[in-house]
C-alpha cells in the first residue's frame, strides 16, 4: 500500500490527499442531505439571518485568510533566501560566524570581517578544480546602495550575463544594480562605511562612473553598485591586486605580493562533488573557513522549521476558536429559528430533514468562509511579499501550495463535522414549546 | 375520506403531578367537523398537540387503525406527515418563500417521486382558495387572511384525512375570519376531511357538526350544533 503511495506522483498524492481530508465531510453530507431536498429552506434561513451570517463568513474568511497567508508566506520566504543564495555555491573566508558571513556576503547585511590575504586568496584561485574565485569586498556604500568590489567574471554571473550598458573596463567605471537610483553615465563618490556612519568625504577625489545595469536578480544584490575589486582597493589608497608593471590590470590573476585583502571569496567549483572536497580543504582552524551558503540556509530554516509547526498550530487553533465560535453562533441562531424547527415537525417532517436544514444552514457559512479565506489567504500573502520584498529586496512570491489547501480541506472537514452538534441539540428540543415560543 | 377518532382515558401530564388534559372517552366519526371552545388555559390546545402526537401521554388514542401513543417517535412523525395537517393561529410561514413554496412546504421532506405530485396538489389548494394567481408572490406581502389561506393549502397538500386547527381566525378581521371558515368548512365537508378546529370564534363553533367545551382539562360540554 504505502509502495504504491509513494509511487504516486506529487500531485496525484496532493490530489488524493485533499479528496481523503474532505472525504468525511462529504461522507456526512451525503448521509444527511439523501432523499431530502431542504436548500429552499436553508436559503429562507439565511436571508432571514443575513447579517448574521455575512458576520459569520467574513469571520470565518478573515482567520482562515491568515492562517493561510502566513504559512504561504513562510515558504515564499524560505524559497526567496534559498534563490538569493543560489549563485554562491561556496563561500570561504577567515573563520568565524559562517551566518554572519552569509548574511554578509548573500544578503550584503554589513559586518566587520577579517581579511583573507593574498597568499591565500592566490591558492583558491589556483586550486586545479576551481573554476571562478571571486574576491568580495565590503565596507562602502552610495547612499541606501552597499557598494560592492568583485570580479566582472561573477558580475556577470549574477545578472545572468544581462547587462544593460556594457561591463567594467578600468578601474572607475561601475555596473549599478537593478534598483539603484543612478543611471548609465551618471558618476558618484563612494562613501566609507554604511548608514549614518558613513564617512561621506573618504573617498572626495574617486569619481567613479556607471556604465552599465545588471538585470533584476530578485536578491539584495539589486541594491548594490558593483565594481572592479581593484577600485574599492584604490580608493582606500592600497595596492590594487596587480605588481606596479601591470596596474592598469582589471579582474584575476592577482598578485598575491600586491593583494591587500579581502573578506569573502566566492567560489564555484568545476563539478558539483568538488565543492564537496574544496570545503573540507579550505575549513581550517585559524585560516580559513568554508561552507555552503544553502547548506547554511538550510540550517536555518531547520531552526525555523519548529516555529513553523508553531505557526501552524497557532493558525489551526485560532480557526479551531472561530469555528467554535461559529458553532456556538449556530447554537443562538437556532434559538431564533426554533419555531420553524418545530412548524417542521409538526408538518411531519422527520428528525433526519430537520437536522439537514441546521447542518445545511451551519455547512454553507462555513463553506462559504472557507472559500472566500482562499481568496484571502491570496490576497494577504501577495500583501505581505511585497512588503517583504521591498523591505528585505529578497523577491518572495507566495502562491498558494499544496500545504495550504489541505489545511483548508482539514479545516473544512473538521467544522463540517463538528456542526453536527448544534444539529442535534436542535432536535432535542420540544416541538410544542417551539410552537408556543 | 377522512379517520374516525377513539380517544379512551387519556391522561395528558404536565409535570410535578398535575394533569393538563383528562379525558375518559370520545368518539368521532370520519369526517366529522368538529369545535372545541373554552376558556384560555384550559386544556384545548394540549388536546389538539395530543391528537397530533406531539405530546406524551397515557390512555389510547386511535386514529382510525392507528393507535398513536404507541408509535414511537419518528412513527408518529411519518404518521401526521400522512395523515395530519395542522393551520395554528399565527400561520407560522416561511415569510421569506413564496406562497406556492409555502403551500407545497412539505414536499421538501417528501419522497423525491412524490414531490411533483404535491407540488400539483399545493397549486390546486391555492387556487381553490384564490389564490392561485398569487402563488409567486412572497407571503411577507400577504394580508392576514392570504396568510391562513396558504396554510390551509400547505395543511391539505399531503391529502391528509385529518385537519387540527388552532384559533384559525384569532389573528384575522372579522370579514376575512368569515371568508375564511367559508373556504375552511367546504374544502373539508367537499374532501371528507375530518376537522377538529380549537376557536372562541363562535362564527366558526356554530358552523362544526358538534361542539366540545374543555375547562380544567376536562371535558364538560359535548353538543351537536344546527349546522
Amino acid at each position: 500500500m504505502s509502495d504504491l503511495w509513494y509511487s504516486l506522483p506529487a500531485l496525484a498524492q496532493d490530489i488524493a490527499l485533499t479528496f481523503a481530508l474532505l472525504l468525511p465531510a462529504l461522507l456526512v453530507g451525503a448521509l444527511v442531505l439523501r432523499g431530502f431536498a431542504p436548500w429552499p429552506l436553508t436559503r429562507a434561513i439565511l436571508w432571514r439571518f443575513r447579517g448574521a451570517s455575512v458576520m459569520f463568513v467574513l469571520l470565518i474568511a478573515i482567520s482562515v485568510g491568515m492562517g493561510i497567508g502566513l504559512l504561504a508566506q513562510e515558504r515564499g520566504l524560505r524559497r526567496g533566501t534559498a534563490q538569493a543564495a543560489d549563485k554562491f555555491d561556496l563561500v570561504v573566508s577567515a573563520p568565524g560566524s559562517e551566518l554572519s558571513v552569509m548574511l554578509a556576503a548573500v544578503f550584503l547585511q554589513p559586518t566587520d570581517m577579517p581579511l583573507l590575504d593574498g597568499a591565500t586568496y592566490d591558492e583558491i584561485a589556483s586550486h586545479e578544480n576551481v573554476s571562478v574565485a571571486a574576491p568580495l569586498a565590503f565596507g562602502d556604500s552610495y547612499g541606501d546602495a552597499p557598494v560592492i568590489g568583485t570580479t566582472a567574471e561573477f558580475a556577470r554571473d549574477l545578472a545572468d550575463d544581462r547587462i544593460e550598458g556594457r561591463m567594467w573596463q578600468a578601474s572607475d567605471e561601475a555596473l549599478a544594480g537593478a534598483l539603484v537610483p543612478l543611471g548609465v553615465g551618471e558618476s558618484f563618490t563612494p562613501a566609507h562605511g554604511h548608514g549614518d556612519a558613513a564617512e561621506g568625504d573618504a573617498h572626495g577625489d574617486a569619481h567613479l562612473q556607471i556604465v552599465g545595469r545588471m538585470a533584476p536578480t530578485g536578491t539584495p544584490w539589486d541594491r548594490a553598485i558593483l565594481l572592479p575589486v581593484e577600485a574599492v582597493w584604490e580608493v582606500h589608497g592600497l595596492a590594487n591586486g596587480h605588481a606596479p608593471e601591470r596596474a592598469g590590470q582589471i579582474g584575476p590573476p592577482f598578485d598575491p605580493d600586491y593583494f591587500p585583502g579581502t573578506p569573502a571569496v566566492v567560489v564555484r567549483a568545476e563539478a558539483l562533488w568538488a565543492n564537496y572536497a574544496l570545503r573540507s580543504e579550505f575549513t581550517r582552524d585559524r585560516e580559513t573557513m568554508a561552507f555552503f551558503p544553502g547548506a547554511v540556509l538550510a540550517g536555518l530554516y531547520a531552526v525555523l522549521g519548529d516555529i513553523r509547526q508553531v505557526m501552524s498550530l497557532m493558525a489551526l487553533v485560532t480557526q479551531g476558536l472561530v469555528a467554535a465560535s461559529v458553532l456556538l453562533g449556530l447554537f443562538i441562531l437556532s434559538r431564533l429559528f426554533r419555531r420553524q424547527i418545530a412548524l417542521l415537525r409538526a408538518l411531519g417532517a422527520p428528525a433526519r430533514f430537520v437536522f439537514a436544514v441546521v447542518w445545511s444552514f451551519g455547512a454553507a457559512l462555513l463553506v462559504a468562509g472557507a472559500g472566500l479565506g482562499l481568496l484571502t489567504g491570496v490576497a494577504a500573502a501577495s500583501v505581505l511579499s511585497r512588503v517583504v520584498t521591498a523591505r528585505t529586496d529578497i523577491l518572495v512570491t507566495a502562491p498558494i501550495g499544496w500545504s495550504e489547501i489541505h489545511f483548508l480541506a482539514g479545516f473544512v472537514s473538521l467544522t463540517l463535522l463538528l456542526s453536527l452538534l448544534p444539529a442535534a441539540v436542535v432536535l432535542r428540543q420540544q416541538v410544542v414549546d417551539g410552537l408556543r415560543a | 375520506m377522512g379517520l374516525p377518532l377513539t380517544i379512551s382515558e387519556l391522561v395528558v401530564p404536565g409535570g410535578k403531578g398535575r394533569v393538563l388534559l383528562s379525558l375518559p372517552k370520545l368518539e368521532l366519526p370520519a369526517g366529522a367537523l368538529v369545535g372545541v371552545r373554552g376558556p384560555s388555559g384550559a386544556g384545548k390546545s394540549t388536546l389538539l398537540y395530543a391528537l397530533a402526537g406531539l405530546l406524551e401521554a397515557e390512555g389510547s388514542i386511535r386514529w382510525g387503525e392507528t393507535e398513536l401513543l404507541r408509535l414511537g417517535a419518528e412513527r408518529r412523525t411519518r404518521f401526521r406527515a400522512d395523515n395530519i395537517g395542522m393551520i395554528f393561529q399565527d400561520f407560522l410561514l416561511f415569510e421569506e418563500l413564496d406562497a406556492g413554496a409555502n403551500a407545497a412546504l412539505t414536499a421538501l421532506f417528501r419522497p423525491r417521486r412524490e414531490r411533483a405530485a404535491m407540488r400539483l396538489r399545493a397549486s390546486k389548494r391555492l387556487s381553490a382558495l384564490g389564490l392561485g394567481d398569487h402563488a409567486g408572490r412572497h407571503v411577507s406581502s400577504f394580508s392576514g387572511g392570504e396568510r391562513q389561506r396558504v396554510a390551509i393549502a400547505r395543511a391539505m397538500a399531503a391529502e391528509a384525512p385529518v385537519l387540527l386547527a388552532d384559533e384559525p381566525t384569532a389573528s384575522l378581521d372579522r370579514a376575512s375570519a368569515d371568508r375564511l371558515i367559508d373556504d375552511l368548512v367546504h374544502l373539508a365537508r367537499d374532501s371528507g376531511t375530518t376537522l377538529i378546529a380549537v376557536s372562541h370564534d363562535r362564527h366558526l363553533t356554530d358552523r362544526m357538526d358538534r361542539v366540545l367545551t374543555i375547562t380544567d382539562g376536562a371535558l364538560l360540554g359535548d353538543e351537536a350544533t344546527a349546522a
